[in-house]
């Protein structure tokens, strides 16, 4: 095998497991690509994995570089298949899981039901000593009640322990003592202290992450250690590594002691793959736009850089508080719009599409599996706008008269005909879509005319065009393989981890000192990490921010911070937070700026990909079009397209809308007006005049 | 012009995204705690003439305040004169404030065409706007004049430009200057972007579809409410409540086929102290308890409260008079609105259940922060026990009916910002709240300040007379304070002001738990075991009140 390096990411979805595979000539550069699907095989994943790469062709062993994404821990999480979690807390604050923020989103409803905690009350135990916010010790820990919760965990059947101190952001000694002792006490049981998960500020929600890592953590491990062995016994020996929610891949070791990072790890590798993908067409701005089955889900990137937060809830809607999870996660924005949403006429004759989805069963009437309601997938195709005879890349055969009969439902209801109700559907799910692209630019104080759009998933590109031009971005680009494109993220991922620490400090002069330290002592804390890794210190590459804000307030700005901190470059610092904070809040204020913490992110490549650009062609893009046909584009009318047939289309063809592209698993709409180029590396880039909206 | 009924509704969907991303923009621009951590705050937009169009975003009973706000702006400042860019603010009650002062709503005309097409606006709760006592809420005020700074409704920035003196007037009013200037920029931040955001819609849809849509909605939020109005039993209803202070509160409501009638004009006189209401802010809880009897998950907009006849007396506690003082107004707002749900729980026992802890407990604490040197000035509402209900246990340890979407705030931050101790934070097991179906359960709070010279206010109702059970269920437990110095004896509260607090000395905040709905004796008694077993009842009383052997 000298001479090619095989890559290869393998992504669990709760239907089907992926597989794309990077094999690469290392002298020419030259890549062959596969991809391949197969069952997902639950209880035992590994199966699945196994499958897809025999169905691939891709023997194991011969794999240099394995990225793997899974939802097996928001699974766990959402469907409760986690196991007995019990929490030793401080003494006073057993009750502060339950008592949670006491918000109630959904206001007017009395009846609404708090979210119940993930550990009861009787397994919630306490132990005295304390830390302060400075992290000096107020009140000795006293580790004599541990002995007594052990055995009663033991006898309740507990198999996972969370530990969460109040302040053990600032200080974990005290965190850590439990943790050492309860490992003598019960060296078996799965233990999570919360300063090893976050080092910030928030008891609740600090203690809830600790918990639910807990509550995942056996699940997770047993199906990394089933993976491996599994892959090992294939004689797979290269190394593999896993999709995190902060758009990098970490090792299986670290994964499975804090598996909680893995919960948002399918849409990161999405948004990781378009900000590298605008790095390399040379346009670092992107709202990144991912629409699946069931949701929609969006993010900026600003300057290539995705933007990680700690601020993730699951389960949390209009109608519930949710849960919080303190990791980092890629700053996303996901709302209940996908393909297979439900469009439905409420009592008083207005329309909604979703949160509710028909799912793969019975799916999309269109389907003909005995869905009866219509779908954004049922409207596309209504409208001509996706293939009635190439269905799911001619797989399924549309039954176009159920998908007929929902439409009426919708249009009786509403009083208008079948077409207006499908153009209706698709106006009223791009509309959902475009206020949630707003929130992540827009409503954050970005200009839509710098960033490009890309979109990816089942339906991005469908819907790409009506909400750029809404929106009044630059342009779309469709990545080449935008249905596979999640994994494609995984493989030009990094080794990456973001570290937050709470540390507050004035930005006043001999306050640079205490920053530049604990900066440099986050860094060699990383460094340390990584070369217990085999990374080499001088690969890892660091990334400074700070969090920021005006004194008295609470809620921070991130800003970059380049080169060590100094008392001369304080000034410049904060001078860059308050035109940071003017941007996204329209004024600044001449009061004194507060550091409140760090973020540190480190990351070092391993095995990532490069792609080479491929020669463009003279041809004209007619020898790639499969014929013509109507296709409705509901506000711009009806218009005769051209078919592109994807597959056939090469780098450097052009052509103008009215037209459409398909392909196996994709579908993009190109307006009439729009003018569509083939890049070098197969993206279709798309123009337009540039629309009011943006003004 | 003809309005097709997908533009409406993308129009109405994207009111409620403005308004939340108004408030979004609010809470993290914020300076004081009670904005940006409890979100003692509200985001709306109305129509050009002051009629709710959105359901807004956070506290309901501060959302339902905006639309009177613009009214009575609109009423002292001609429409010719309105220009873009102005911004209005006003805290007063007796001018559109509808609250105390400080709560500020600050206003913001919207135009496209060179019309007046709607208003964004917000109201939050500023931590100290002048008065006779730090923090601007004081039991012993007799006159509104003794609790803060009043704004009448007044324009503070014209045509974009800021009026520099007026800013200066509201500054130099306050003891907390650079928190109240940070508060009201990020008040203005929000509205105006909110009104870019309406603006960019109108100006793609055109000034009059954007009117039209509005419009529809409004008829919309009407036929909602009315089709459900018809549902409930008609009558006449009427209850007589005493009060922890001993008045006694009546209220009579009416329901007809296509009118919800309240009449509180057999009450009480106002009162003397801060304890009274206007008749805009009963009017609010009117307008709360129709929509969650009504359609609780929908949107709410002017429409939605066409239905509502309200009936007050003028210078009765629920519709006071100049100059009444009126600081603890949301108790008295939050008594009214218990008052008619509590009237109308027997009638439709499905849709309400028995009471909960129905006040909002406003802590205030304040002092010196030992670590920095800075004033400090704790507002917090605190979370309690809500009451059984049909099928279901009742929710421990969330806000009142009055709030919504507010949030506690965290030990950790507490003890960092404000530098005072909080020794527990831990639900109450107190008895009370027994039946079928239990009252959730409310909280103690042990703050400890580190210095002295520090203050205690609070104003809790329910204190003497718990969260009432319903059909057979026990009443709930009381909301107090105990004050325990480190020299003297314990003292409980239920309103005290100014308190003086010296290093060590405890405060323990007590909530109370939900009342009880349906006889204890038909509970399941696996539930009553697991309670048992989860601490939150002893044997002896879950024999004694359940019959269940632990």
């Amino acid at each position: 095998m000298t001479g090619t390096t095989i890559r290869v990411a393998t992504d669990v979805g709760g239907t089907f497991t992926d597989l794309v595979c990077f094999e690469t000539d290392e002298a020419t550069g030259e890549s062959r690509v596969t991809t391949a699907k197969s069952d997902t095989t639950p209880p035992n994943f590994e199966q699945g994995v196994l499958d897809v790469l025999r169905k691939g062709g891709v023997d194991p062993s011969t794999i240099g570089f394995m990225a793997h994404g899974t939802t097996v821990v928001i699974n766990a999480l959402t469907e409760r298949k986690g196991v007995k979690v019990g929490l030793i807390t401080t003494e006073g604050f057993r009750d502060t899981l339950e008592i949670a923020r006491g918000n109630r989103p959904d206001f007017f409803n009395l009846h609404y039901e708090k979210p119940q905690p993930f550990v009861p009350r009787y397994l919630r135990r306490e132990v005295p000593g304390r830390m302060n916010y400075l992290g000096q010790e107020t009140r000795p820990l006293d580790l004599s009640p541990l002995d007594g919760i052990v055995a009663d965990f033991k006898a309740d059947g507990v198999q996972a322990v969370a530990v969460a101190l109040l302040h053990s952001y600032a200080n974990p000694a005290h965190e850590a003592a439990v943790l050492d002792r309860l490992r003598e006490l019960w060296p078996e049981v799965a233990a999570v202290g919360s300063h090893q998960i976050s080092r910030e500020w928030r008891e609740y929600e600090r203690t809830n992450t600790a918990v639910l890592s807990a509550y995942v953590q056996p699940v997770a491990e047993r199906y990394l250690t089933r993976l491996q062995d599994g892959l090992r016994q294939e004689s797979f020996d290269g190394t593999l590594y896993v999709m995190q929610s902060n758009c990098g891949v970490d090792s299986l070791g670290a994964v499975s002691r804090v598996p909680i990072t893995m919960v948002e790890s399918g849409p990161a590798s999405g948004f990781w793959g378009a900000a590298e993908l605008g790095k390399l067409i040379g346009e670092p701005n992107v709202l990144a736009l991912d629409i699946g089955g069931t949701t929609a889900k969006c993010s900026l990137i600003e300057d290539g850089q995705v933007r990680i937060m700690t601020d993730y809830w699951i389960e949390r809607d209009r109608t519930s508080a949710g849960y919080p999870i303190m990791v980092p996660v890629v700053d996303l924005v996901e709302i209940g719009n996908g393909g297979g949403s439900i469009a439905w006429v409420d009592d008083f004759a207005k329309l909604h599409v979703g949160p509710k989805s028909a799912g793969a069963v019975p799916g999309p009437a269109a389907y003909g599996r005995g869905g009866t309601e219509a779908t954004t997938t049922d409207a596309n195709l209504w409208l001509g706008r996706i293939n009635r005879n190439y269905f799911c890349g001619g797989t399924v055969i549309a039954d176009m008269a159920a998908t007929a009969a929902a439409l009426d439902k919708v249009a009786g209801r509403l009083g208008i005909d079948r077409d207006e109700a499908a153009r209706g559907i698709v106006r009223i799910a791009n509309n959902n879509m475009v206020n949630a692209l707003k929130l992540v630019s827009l409503n954050r104080g970005h200009d839509p005319r710098d960033f490009v759009l890309v979109a990816f998933g089942g339906g991005g590109a469908m819907h790409a065009v009506a909400l750029a031009q809404e929106l009044g971005v630059k342009k779309v680009v469709i990545p080449a393989g935008a249905s596979v494109f999640s994994a494609w993220g995984m493989m030009m991922s990094d080794l990456r981890r973001d570290y937050f620490l709470t540390a507050l400090a004035d930005m006043a002069p001999g306050a640079a000192t205490g920053i530049e330290a604990r900066f440099t002592d986050l860094e060699d804390k990383a460094r340390a990490q990584f070369e217990a890794e085999r990374i080499p210190a001088g690969k890892v590459r660091f990334l400074r921010y700070g969090k920021f804000r005006y004194q008295n307030q609470e809620h921070t700005v991130e800003v970059p911070i380049e080169g060590p901190v100094t008392d001369d470059r304080l000034a410049a610092i904060a001078a860059d937070f308050h035109a940071a904070y003017e941007r996204e809040y329209t004024y600044r204020l001449p009061a004194p700026v507060e550091m409140v913490g760090l973020h540190l992110v480190a990351s070092a490549e391993v095995g990532k990909l490069t792609l080479k650009a491929q020669p463009l062609t003279e041809e004209a893009a007619s020898s790639a079009s499969k014929g013509r046909r109507n296709v409705d584009y509901a506000l711009d009318g009806i218009h005769e397209a051209e078919i592109y047939d994807g597959e056939r289309l090469k780098p450097g063809m052009r052509f103008d809308g009215p037209a459409i592209v398909e392909d196996p698993g994709t579908t993009v709409v190109i307006h009439p007006g729009n003018h569509v180029e083939v890049d070098a590396w197969g993206n279709l880039h798309i123009q337009f005049p540039q629309t009011e909206a943006a003004s | 012009m003809t309005l097709d009924p997908i533009t409406a509704e993308i129009i109405q969907n994207s009111l409620q995204a403005t308004a939340d991303e108004m408030f979004a923009a609010m809470k993290k621009t914020a300076m004081s705690s009670i904005i940006y951590e409890v979100l003692d705050m509200g985001t709306g937009i109305t129509d050009a003439d002051g009629e709710l169009a959105s359901s807004g975003a956070g506290i309901p009973a501060f959302v339902g305040v905006l639309d009177k706000a613009v009214k009575v702006i609109l009423s002292r400042h001609r429409k010719e004169d309105l220009r873009p860019g102005d911004v209005f603010a006003t805290n007063d009650p007796y001018y559109g404030g509808v609250t105390h002062l400080n709560d500020i709503i600050v206003a913001m005309p919207v135009f496209a065409d060179g019309q007046l097409i709607a208003w964004t606006a917000n109201i939050a709760h500023n931590s100290d706007v002048g008065g006779m006592a730090p923090g601007s809420l004081t039991g012993d005020a007799t006159e509104i004049f003794q609790e803060g700074l009043r704004l009448p409704a007044i324009r503070i920035i014209a045509g974009g430009e800021a009026i520099q003196p007026v800013f200066d007037i509201i500054k130099v009013n306050s003891r907390m200057p650079d928190v109240l200037e940070g508060d009201v920029w990020a008040a203005i931040s929000s509205v105006r972007i909110g009104a870019r955001r309406l603006e960019e819609l109108a100006a793609k849809y055109g000034a009059e579809t954007f009117r039209a849509a509005v419009a529809k909605f409004m008829d919309f939020g009407e036929a909602v409410t009315r089709k459900s109005l018809a549902t409930l039993p008609k009558g006449t209803y009427e209850l007589n409540e005493e009060q922890d202070d001993g008045r006694i509160f009546n209220v009579k409501i009416t329901i007809a086929e296509d009118r919800f009638i309240v009449d509180l004009r057999d009450n009480p006189d106002q009162s003397p102290g801060p304890v009274n209401a206007c008749r805009d802010g009963v009017m609010i809880a009117a307008q709360m308890l129709l929509k969650s009897l009504t359609d609780p998950r929908g949107p709410a907009n002017g429409g939605s409260f066409r239905p509502i006849e309200l009936l007050t007396r003028k210078g009765s506690v629920f519709d006071a008079k100049e100059p009444a003082a009126i600081g603890f107004y949301y108790e008295v707002e939050l008594r009214a609105y218990d008052l008619m749900w509590r009237c109308l729980a027997p009638v439709v026992p499905d849709l309400l259940g028995a009471g909960h802890f129905a006040s909002v407990c406003g802590t205030f604490i304040g002092g010196i922060h030992p670590d920095t040197g800075r004033q400090y000035t704790i507002i917090e509402p605190q979370v309690g026990g809500w009451g059984g209900s049909a099928g279901r246990d009742g929710n421990s340890a969330i806000f009142s009916s009055f709030h919504g979407e507010t949030y506690n705030c965290p030990a950790e931050i507490n003890e960092a910002r404000n530098g005072v101790l909080i020794d527990r934070m831990e639900l109450n097991t107190a008895p009370g709240g027994e039946g079928e179906f239990t009252g959730g359960r409310g909280v103690i709070i042990d703050y400890r300040p580190r210095a002295d010279n520090g203050y205690l206010t609070v104003g809790y109702t329910r204190s003497r007379f718990p969260a009432w059970g319903l059909a057979g269920g026990r009443d709930g437990s009381p909301n107090f304070v105990r004050f325990i110095p480190q020299q003297g004896e314990p003292q409980d509260y239920a309103f005290v002001s100014g308190l003086k607090t010296r290093a060590g000395d405890l405060i323990r905040v007590i909530t109370g738990n939900g009342g009880g709905l349906g006889d204890p004796r038909t509970r399941d008694p696996d539930l009553v075991r697991r309670d048992i077993r989860d601490g939150l009842i002893t044997p002896e009383r879950a024999k004694e009140v359940y019959g269940v052997e632990a």
